[in-house]
Order: structure tokens, then sequence, then C-alpha cells
């Protein structure tokens, strides 16, 4: 059974105005990450934010997971790809792996961050509790269908 | 640390359909690449490492490959172990061909229709880092077995042709159009193939190879290059995580996918790392580089070659100014270091031990 605990967490609906929130956060607009990254960086620093954290210790594990992820970027990508390349902004955008980075540059985090592909909340936070070491978790859910979601958690060790 | 047997593993890749034809073809000199031509202004050929088998459609040949290699790897079906599939490129290539119920959108219908190939019975994750996809699909299948919920996982890598992938490796200018040169001094960039590899965990058990540990660094600064911090962390962590010293490791199994930069960096970073340098050995001219199947995919050919006595041969002259060479035939091994680098900052790499 883990012994981490939930110490911060961001689980309603986005707001209204969750980007102008997102660009206060960040102190300007973030630019060509895409709506999906947007809508992680979001809940991610709000559930920092609500533990009163603004970095992620190394030895903590990052773990995201969403059911339709970057599926806007893909079809944006495919369609360029008909023709021509896709546009390198387009093309890194349909990788996952792309808001882990933006979550480690944003989190001062040199550490181990993962995408669960499919996965459920509970899911990924079930395989982040079997790998995190002294630093706990940072768990979220982001997806953009039916007005988005972007669920987190932050979890510490109990001791 | 708790090392996990390494009781089964797989492979299909530009060498072949099985891991001893693979060995085979790689001892008889290898499988030249085949090219593909990209559309565009920054298109025309590349070369390009396919697995020489054919399907009916992107699904068919799928399954196939994926029931084939989990086959050989000894997975059974109704397995209620953890089955983790590791990819970047998920089933982008049937979408492109308008293959029937392909579809963005929804990632669990690509890994429920694996798991529905392999008839598992046990949970099922799907890793998607990039191309760190399967080493961290291994990372996270130890932590499961140590967490002692399930006694058995297999990691299924999974990247196959589509032209999605390879247009966005030549829209960000990073393949070559001559040929992979690991270190080399003529390197020029990635050549992409495709691979599907399994390699199959327990938790207990007797096995020629037992995964000790492994480590993973994500760092920011850099979205599609390697950082020299980063891999020096990766190196660190993965030696504390297996319980080793560097002076232990006998060969590391880089990256090395021909990349004028990344290659920099990494032959930095060994050197930063290890003092003396163990030999290295890259597959990448070899099979090409597999992205998201990339890590289990040369795992698997690196322990039958080994065992086999057969080595790949460098395409190319290595870099003097990189400080590094290649192994000219296998050392011998008792532990070894196999690393793989991605997009999104993703540094990665396990530990592998001879029993």
């Amino acid at each position: 059974m883990s012994d981490l605990i939930i110490t911060g967490r961001c689980v309603e609906p986005p707001a209204a105005d969750w980007r102008a929130r997102l660009a206060q956060m960040l102190g300007e607009k973030p630019r060509r990450i895409g709506a999906w990254a947007e809508l992680g960086l979001y809940g991610a620093l709000r559930c920092m934010a609500d533990d009163g954290e603004a970095t992620l210790p190394r030895d903590a594990v990052l773990m995201l997971a969403s059911r339709g992820g970057t599926h806007v970027a893909t079809r944006a990508a495919l369609d360029q790809m008909r023709d021509d390349l896709p546009m390198p902004v387009a093309f890194l955008q349909t990788q996952p792996s792309q808001l882990l980075a933006l979550l480690a540059a944003r989190l001062d985090f040199p550490g181990n961050a993962c995408f669960l592909a499919g996965a459920s909340l509970a899911e990924a936070r079930a395989l982040a509790e079997a790998q995190a070491g002294a630093g706990g978790a940072l768990v979220g859910w982001v997806d953009d269908a039916d007005g988005g979601a972007t669920e987190w958690l932050r979890m510490r060790r109990s001791d | 640390m708790n090392a996990a047997p390494i009781v089964g593993r797989g492979l299909a890749c530009a060498l072949g359909l099985d891991a001893a034809e693979c060995v085979a073809t790689l001892r008889a000199g290898g499988r030249p690449a085949g090219s593909r031509r990209l559309p565009g202004g920054l298109g025309g050929e590349f070369p390009y490492f396919a697995i020489p088998f054919e399907g009916r459609d992107w699904y068919e040949r799928a399954r196939a490959l994926a029931t084939r290699v989990a086959a050989e790897a000894g997975a059974q079906p109704r397995c209620r172990g953890a089955l983790f599939v590791a990819t970047s490129s998920f089933d982008v290539g049937a979408v492109e061909a308008g293959v029937k119920g392909a579809a963005v959108g929804d990632y669990r219908r690509f890994v429920d229709a694996v798991a529905g190939w392999l008839d598992w019975a046990g949970p099922v994750y799907a890793v998607s880092t990039a191309c760190t996809s399967s080493l961290n699909a291994l990372i996270a299948a130890q932590a499961v077995l140590r967490a002692g919920s399930v006694d058995e996982a297999l990691v299924l890598g999974i990247e196959l042709e589509n032209r999605l992938t390879m247009g966005g490796f030549a829209a960000l200018q990073l393949l070559s159009r001559t040929g992979s040169k690991p270190f080399g001094a003529h390197r020029d960039g990635l050549v992409l193939g495709e691979s599907v590899a399994a390699i199959r965990l327990a938790a207990h058990g007797d096995s020629a190879w037992r995964l000790l540990g492994g480590a993973n660094v994500v760092d920011g600064a850099n979205p599609t290059g390697a950082s020299e911090s980063a891999l020096n962390a990766m190196f660190a962590r993965t030696l504390a995580a297996s319980g080793l010293g560097a002076d232990q490791i006998d060969l590391v199994k880089v990256q090395a996918a021909g990349s004028p930069g990344n290659d920099l960096a990494e032959a930095r970073a060994l050197r930063a790392a290890f003092e003396p340098v163990p030999p290295l050995v890259s597959l990448k001219a070899t099979i090409g580089h597999t992205m998201g199947a990339s890590g289990a995919a040369e795992i698997a050919l690196l322990t039958a070659c080994l065992e086999n006595g057969a080595w790949p041969v460098a395409a190319d002259a290595v870099d003097p100014e990189l400080g590094v060479a290649l192994a000219v035939k296998p050392p011998a091994v008792r532990r070894l270091l196999a690393t793989i680098l991605g997009f999104g900052g993703s540094h990665a790499a396990v530990a592998l031990e001879r029993t």
C-alpha cells in the first residue's frame, strides 16, 4: 500500500478564462505549444500552487495520461503531410512528450516524466506510486474533449 | 534494488522476423536500407530500414508482427501479467492509409486492439515518450514487478512505417540522405526504421539476463536535442538504481544515431561518466533508429549478438574529435548499459547483467 498522500490538487473543470489565468501564471502567453499542452500546463501549475510549490523535486515522478492527447495537432500535421512535409512545430505538437518537456522546464524538474496513452487518472496514479521516490509524484489527466479536463494531484510521502 | 529476470525476448526488424534470423543476417553482413520518397522542398529520397514482411493492410501486418514477436518472447494467451505497449506513432500509419476503423482521437482503441491480438488478460499500459518509450516501459515494468501486483510483464515496442513520423523528422532536418553513421566523422543525421520488439520480465526465476535498474531524465531546455547535463544525470542515476559503480560496466549500447549535435553531447557525457570509457556499440547503422520501439529492439538484438558472438560493423570511421571509439568485436560482458535519447528532452538508460 502506498504511503503517498495528496498534498495538492486541481480537479475542477477549467475556468472559462483559463487561458488568461495561464498567461498570468506564466507571465506571458504561451506560444506555439498547442491547446492540449496549454491545458496541461494550466492544471499542473494550479495543482503545484495548491501545494505551495513552484518546483518539483528531482526524485519525484511526473506521470501524465490522456485519452485523446494530441489528436488535434496530429490531424493538422496529417493534413499538411498530404502535399508537403508538416511544419516542424506542427509535428512536435503531435508528440505528447513535448508537454513533459514543458512541465520539466517550468517546474525545474530534471527527473522521470512519462506519458501514459489512454490511461485513466487512477491508472496513472497507481503507476506513479510504484515508481515514486522520496519526492513523491505529480500525476495528471489532460483531455480537450467535452470542454476540456485537466485534473492533477500532487502526492508526497507521509513520513 | 530488485533485479528483474529477462525471461524472454522477441524481435522483428530490418534484419529479420526473429532474433535468430536477425543475428544470422547481421553476421552475413546485414541488409542495406531501402528508401522512401517524401514530398516538398525539404523532401526527396531518404534511406529507411523496413521490416521485410508484407501484410494485407496496416493492422493485419501489425497484428501478425506483434503476435509473432510476443510468442517468440514466450508470452502466453490469457496472461494476467502487465502489458506495456511502447510506441510514439501508434496506428497513424493506418489512418494515413485510410484503413477501415482507423482514426485519431482515442489512444485506447489501438492499445485495446494490441491487447486483443495477444489475448491479454492483465493490466495494459501504453507508454509514449517518443523514442525512449520502450526503455521507459521497461523501467515502469520493473517498478510494477517490484510492487508485487503482478509477477510478469511484457514490454512490446511497436513502431511501424508511417509518413507523418518520417515527414516530421525531415521537416526538422534531422534525417540523413546518405546513411546511418553512429559517432561517424561524416555523420549527417538519423536513418529511421521500423521494429516490433518484446522484452518479457518476471519477478523471479532463472534467465540469461537480468534488468538491474534504469533511469529517465527529462530536460525541458531543448525539445529535440540531447542535453549533456541530463545525460550525466541519466548515467549517474542508472548506476545508482542498479547498485553499480561506473567501473562495473563492460559495455555501453549508445544512442549514437548519427546526429552531429546529439552524438557530440553523448560522447562528452560518456567521457565524464566513465574513466576509462568502456567498449561502445551502436546498432543504428544495422536496423535504423526505430523510435519508440528502439530500446526493446536494440536490447533484444544486442543480447542475442552477445550470446552468439555476432557484432555490427561501423559504417563510417569514428569522428576523432569525439574522443570515443566503437568496439570492433564483442567484448566480454557481465554488465551493460543501454541508452536511448528522444524528443521531449527524454534521456533514458537501463543496466542489464548477464547471469
